[in-house]
């Protein structure tokens, strides 16, 4: 025998062992919740700084860069003196000289990945391409720059300095694009092509494209920007006489300025070596085709701001250019289709950043995403997200800022001023492309007419642009379940009010065969919808649409023969069996729908519904579609809604029936008058949990649909939900990256959704349980 | 007629016919899947179809239906197989053009290993450059052999090739983690041991490849001819042949042999082809392992939250909070539970445990990835209001009378719960187990992300210790029926396996609800006499 102290040591022991235990359930939804909350929580975050140097050295630098582990910078100088320091200690470990220079120095400088062009005060370009490479000795990563140059090429004129200067290159060919400092523009290409023989040909071109900037011909200046500059009248901010470098013209009061001929201020060329964008002081953009080396031509000028453009620089991609202004304005333009114009594309303006408040100076861009850092001649530094529109840092150096560099890896921003000091950031950027706006809000992306909601996470180049608006998506979930419940309310509702009010007695089996059928798997349902319903509805939907008026007519068939069958044949079975009399007659009906599809198809859709939908609606008609979904999800929802609104309604007292009964209604007239409002609650809780079903319906939407994230409440559309995008996307979704994190808010979207729809239908029921006990 | 409207006889009618509408579609779908699961293993005719254009086709009829858009115009589907050299399985007839259509009594259906089935007539027997007619007792000999050895390399790869790779593993593992200690002496020895048993492996892995080598040139060695429809000739290896059989001559007994040998096969055998021919076994073994384990975790959890529920929740606005949790956790959708597991367990406990015991594996994850395990305790968290509704109910079937017997005399509460409520109250913790064996065993969603994969390598039970190996990744029956019939590569021949292996989903789930059902039943049966 036990002690009766450790008796009561176990008793208390278990209560609260128990206790912890039924708590556990709640700590369980705390913890989904919580869990999936703090996965989201970073997309919210912002971009911070987690450290910061400064290293002096010497020298007035033109282009200063980092490797992918900034672990070295270098520096070039205006003299050709190139230094590599090591950011871990701030010691020069590396110099070198171009030797190519011959004294001359540096104007101009061009950035293409590790290439750097530079113009030469002699008029000559010549190219420097700085690699690092690393290696390993006991774990410790070392970092060796490599730098050489090639032979300078006379591009300008001799003795006459390159201003400005645009470079790129691939395996065949060598595009120079050079503004000399007396505002000529020349383009130099250099072609190597092989012919069929392999002997190799090389073909060099250069032209004087001046011209070009100075025709007007091609106006098209949209009339507001026309009216602000009239209004301003402010055209030529830039100093007459040119100043060495970019930082004088920066530095330059706009007000010396009283000539009014638009000089060229900045330029830039694509990879492709097709488009070159010339801004002027004027505030213009020329651009330029240059893809006929022989022939390049204007093919637009527009204005793009009522100040000079001072910086211009394309994101990765080479796609969206970043135009800086005289006025700190950062603006985003891009090519976009328009029929009116006679190349067919337009420069459009697709995202304004937060200004600056003085001259933009450079711009760098990201080798990762569509960001992209701006520096002004006041010092202040912006990091930008071009497609989600945010400023995500706003960092200050105290001097006028000299060169600006990205880090490959956009986790670092170097910056060297006038007097050669170098300031470093390392940045953590988790996730600029995620804020609410992109998520929720209509977006211009790059190829883009307008702006649009798009769910697109990847593609299949480095360049790409996610697309995560999960507007889309939430469409998709929202048409699927309504399209389901279109179908399951009506037929769960009804048939429940049927079983419970009017089946007789000795067919209540009926109601468990339903019941079982709420735990068909959602995979079963979703098979036959996409491999067996899908094909079956694609060849037969001219039955399907007149199937319900055969259904209805043979329920009135099935009335008026039971009407019309003597009372003694029925026997004892007088109401409630109309259930099994009706299914012969409903089979027919169905039967003869699918037998008649040829014949309504001939007469209502003039032989081919397909072409039908399509000429009259101008509707498309995809295989799987949401009617298809529609169906397999009702299917899934029917039992649901059955069984709960079946419970609710035999739960109405039945002193309630009674005393209607006794009052001279008719049953009909009880059970929609009496029985149905009493019920409401509790039906109204049995639609809330089919709709929580529905939305979260994963396997049927993925099975039964194309998936594509389209917006359009066409019925003979597909569609992708929530649910179904995140089973596809989150195996492909690097642990804990946007796209991830994206998923997880998806998933917060259908838990809140679900459990806010729950938690009131719970409630409803516990109420109406309440009300009942009192009856 | 409006009196008529009056009585309200239409609209009882109209709901009438909502419920006929629910109980065809049901039966329909049951039908539907009982018919085109069940057939599939039956032998099949053989047609021949002599077209207009001269040309010649056999195979099995799939599907006959009117050519839309053509009055009294038919064609039809023939499974013509030889994928290998048609191109393609099906191939579409219009009635039209079928000038005449026999049953050959030579016709044979060839299954094959690879390249799914093949028709035609057997030549002979290849020698050499000749073709030596075979008799059908010299053929099953062959296919017996041929069977022989196909067992043998099985074996010879899985098991014994198997072991040594597991071995093996273990091994480099093991050489892993004494490298990154501090080189001592004991150390040095260690890893010296180590490599010893690296190089006896590596040996006996070269004897093994050497005999599988040996086998498979044997495999090679017998050929036969085949006649195809068309008049060409193939030549395949004895080897390659699962199955051949003439079902034009089969009697009914021997398509019920037949028939029965499929339908073994198909639930005892492993995947070929992508998944597309043979059998479901690793699935239904993936399936049953992984309800088991959420049983394990899924019960205790439950069965606790209910007895607070119904015997020590005195607190009702907890009760209240825990109901509403219980029956929002019903509620939520399963792919959010699946994104927990992803992100919790495997990413968050299996990266630890990772980091913890499993250091010297890395970066390759081996609790940090998709399991049998993660996948468990995904589907016991979805599972738990299941078992709390149930064994609720069995709670509140207990007579308060009993538990009031137990403690005038002189029982404490748990005591009583434990000795008196909860033994009665099995029927329905089991009834609430069954139930959520029901649901787990049809979901999909969340599997599909913690850890079920098209083809495991190796079943999460085998020889090796510690024999369970809650980290593999397995196969389930749902998610086989998604990959095959939405995945593979040919979905046109696949349907069939989809239909069968949906069938065997849908007859598990059926059988655990209506046994749930049967024990609930009982219970109630039981404690309304025992109540007396």
């Amino acid at each position: 025998m036990k002690s009766l102290k450790r008796r009561k040591f176990t008793d208390r022991a278990a209560y609260w062992a128990i206790t912890f235990g039924g708590a556990a359930t709640v700590f369980v939804v705390l913890a989904l919740f919580l869990f999936i909350f703090l996965e989201v929580y970073p997309l919210l975050k912002g971009a911070k700084v987690s450290k910061e140097n400064t290293y002096s050295l010497q020298g007035k630098a033109v282009a200063i860069g980092v490797d992918e582990h900034q672990g070295v910078a270098y520096a070039v100088y205006q003299d050709g003196k190139v230094e590599f320091v090591s950011l871990s200690d701030g010691k020069v470990f590396k110099n070198y000289t171009i030797t190519g220079l011959n004294g001359s120095a540096i104007t101009s400088v061009d950035r293409d990945n590790n290439l750097l062009a530079l113009g030469t005060s002699d008029g000559k370009v010549l190219t420097v391409s700085i690699k690092f490479s690393e290696s390993f000795e006991n774990e410790k990563r070392t970092i060796l720059p490599e730098i050489s140059e090639e032979e300078p090429t006379l591009v300008g004129d001799e003795g006459k300095g390159i201003a400005f200067i645009a470079a790129r290159r691939d395996d065949s060919a060598t595009v120079t694009v050079a503004c000399t400092k007396d505002g000529r523009l020349i383009l130099k290409s250099t072609e190597t092509k092989s012919t069929l023989f392999g002997a190799e040909e090389r073909k060099e071109t250069r032209k004087d494209i001046t011209s070009l900037t100075t025709q007007h011909s091609l106006n098209q200046f949209p009339s507001q920007l026309q009216e602000e500059t009239a209004t301003t009248g402010n055209q030529a901010p830039l100093p007459s006489e040119r100043t060495d470098t970019r930082e004088g013209i920066l530095a330059a009061n706009s007000s010396t300025n009283q000539e009014n001929k638009a000089e060229i201020t900045s330029l830039a060329l694509d990879h492709f070596m097709e488009n070159l964008y010339a801004g002027t002081s004027a505030g213009e953009i020329f651009h330029i085709n240059v893809k006929d080396r022989e022939n390049p031509f204007l093919a637009e000028k527009i204005l793009v701001s009522d100040k000079a453009v001072t910086a211009l620089g394309f994101l990765l991609g080479d796609v969206s250019l970043v135009v800086g202004d005289y006025g700190g304005g950062v603006n985003v333009w891009m090519q976009v289709r328009d029929e009116a114009s006679p190349s067919g594309w337009v420069l459009k303006k697709v995202h304004t950043l937060k200004s600056h408040h003085a001259p933009v100076a450079a711009v760098a861009s990201s080798l990762r995403d569509k960001g992209f850092v701006t520096a002004a001649s006041d010092g202040s530094i912006h990091l930008n997200h071009a497609t989600s529109e945010q400023t995500l840092l706003n960092l200050e150096i105290k001097s006028i800022p000299a060169a600006l560099a990205f880090s490959p890896k956009a986790n670092g921003i170097l910056v060297m001023d006038s007097n050669g000091n170098l300031r470093q950031w390392d940045i953590s950027n988790p996730h600029p492309e995620a804020t609410l706006k992109t998520l929720f809000g209509k977006i211009w992306y790059e190829g883009y007419e307008k702006p649009e909601f798009v769910w697109q996470s990847t593609g299949g180049t480095d360049d790409f642009e996610p697309k995560l608006s999960l507007v889309p998506l939430i469409f998709g979930t929202i048409k699927g379940t309504i399209y389901a419940m279109l179908i399951a309310v009506p037929i769960g509702i009804l048939a429940a009010l049927y079983t419970s009010q009017f089946l007789h007695s000795s067919l209540k089996i009926i109601k468990p065969v339903i019941e079982v059928m709420a735990a068909l798997p959602s995979v079963i349902l979703g098979f036959l919808a996409g491999l067996w319903l899908a094909p079956l509805m694609e060849r037969i939907f001219p039955a399907l649409v007149v199937m319900p008026f055969f259904i209805v007519l043979a329920i009135a068939a099935a009335f008026y023969i039971w009407k019309s069958i003597p009372a003694r044949i029925k026997g004892g079975y007088r109401h409630g069996t109309e259930t099994l009399f009706l299914i012969p007659f409903i089979i027919g009906a169905v039967y003869a729908s699918v037998q008649l599809s040829g014949v309504f198809e001939t007469v209502f859709f003039g032989g081919d519904y397909r072409q039908w939908l399509f000429d009259i609606l101008g509707l498309k008609y995809d295989q799987r579609n949401a009617i298809v979904v529609g169906f397999a999800m009702g299917f899934a929802v029917i039992p649901l809604i059955f069984t709960i609104s079946e419970d609710a309604i035999s739960n109405v007292p039945n002193s309630l029936v009674s005393a209607s009964l006794a009052l001279g209604a008719t049953p009909w007239q009880t059970a929609v008058r009496v029985v149905l409002p009493a019920a409401s609650p509790g039906i109204f809780s049995a639609v809330m949990i089919g709709f929580g079903r529905a939305v979260g319906e994963t396997m049927i939407v993925l099975m039964a649909t194309g998936n594509t994230p389209i917006m359009d409440w066409n019925l003979f559309n597909g569609f992708r939900a929530l649910a179904a995008n995140i089973a596809v996307e989150i195996p492909e979704a690097p642990f804990g990256g946007t796209l991830y994190r994206v998923l997880f808010l998806a998933a917060l979207l259908l838990f809140i959704t679900t459990f806010t729809i729950n938690t009131l239908a719970e409630m409803v029921r516990q109420r109406m349980r309440r009300r009942y006990s009192k009856l | 007629m409006k009196k008529l409207f009056k009585t309200g006889n239409p609209y009882i009618w109209l709901t009438a016919g909502t419920l006929t509408i629910s109980l065809l579609m049901i039966c329909g779908l049951i039908a539907l899947i009982l018919i085109n699961g069940f057939g599939i293993f039956w032998p099949h005719k053989l047609v021949r179809f002599t077209l207009r254009d001269g040309a010649v086709v056999l195979g099995e009829i799939a599907k006959k239906e009117s050519i839309p858009h053509k009055k009294d115009a038919y064609r039809t589907k023939l499974k013509v197989g030889n994928r290998d050299v048609f191109g393609m399985d099906f191939r579409w007839i219009d009635d039209a053009d079928i000038v005449s259509h026999e049953l050959p009594h030579d016709a044979l259906a060839f299954e094959r290993r690879e390249w799914g089935n093949m028709y035609g007539s057997l030549k002979g027997w290849k020698q050499g450059d000749d073709i030596k007619p075979v008799s059908p007792a010299e053929m099953t000999a062959m296919l017996k052999e041929s069977w022989g050895l196909f067992k043998k390399i099985r074996s010879v790869e899985k098991k014994e090739i198997g072991n040594i790779n597991y071995r093996m593993e273990k091994n480099r593992l093991e050489l892993k983690r004494l490298s990154t200690l501090p080189p001592t002496t004991g150390i040095q020895k260690k890893i010296a041991t180590v490599n010893a048993r690296m190089d006896v492996l590596k040996k006996a892995y070269r004897e093994k490849e050497d005999i599988l080598t040996g086998l498979h040139q044997k495999a090679r060695e017998k050929e036969v001819v085949a006649l195809l429809a068309d008049g060409s000739e193939k030549t395949i290896p004895v080897f390659q042949i699962v199955r051949l059989y003439a079902p034009n001559t089969m009697g009914s007994f021997a398509k019920i042999g037949f028939y029965v040998a499929k339908f073994w096969e198909f639930v005892s055998d492993e995947p070929r082809e992508a998944n597309t021919e043979g059998g479901i076994f690793p699935a239904i073994f993936g399936t049953v392992m992984m309800v088991l384990i959420m049983s394990i975790a899924v019960v205790p959890l439950g069965v606790l939250t209910a007895v607070y529920l119904r015997e020590y929740a005195s607190d009702s606005s907890i009760a209240r909070l825990v109901r509403i949790s219980v029956s929002n956790l019903a509620g939520v959708p399963s792919i959010v539970f699946g994104i927990f597991g992803l992100g919790f367990f495997i990413y968050f406990l299996g990266g630890g445990i990772d980091k913890l015991f499993f250091s010297e594996a890395l970066p390759t994850p081996t609790f940090g990835t998709g399991g049998i395990l993660w996948a468990s305790l995904t589907l016991a968290l979805l599972t738990v209001p299941v078992v709390v509704v149930a064994t609720e109910e069995g709670l509140s079937s207990v007579p308060m009378s009993i538990r009031e017997g137990a403690y005038a005399l002189g029982a404490t509460k748990f005591e009583t719960l434990w000795k008196v409520v909860l033994p009665q109250a099995v029927p329905g913790i089991l009834t609430g187990a069954i139930l959520a064996i029901a649901r787990a065993a049809g979901e999909v969603a969340p599997l599909m992300i913690t850890g079920v994969v098209k083809l495991a390598p190796s079943l999460p039970l085998d020889q090796h210790f510690p024999f369970i190996h809650l980290e593999r990744k397995f196969m389930h029956l749902g998610f086989h029926i998604y990959d095959v019939g939405f995945q593979s590569p040919n979905v046109e021949a696949a349907i069939p396996m989809v239909y069968a292996t949906t069938l065997v989903l849908l007859f598990t789930v059926l059988v655990l609800n209506l046994t749930a059902i049967v024990v609930r039943t009982k219970l109630k049966k039981w404690y309304s006499t025992a109540s007396l």
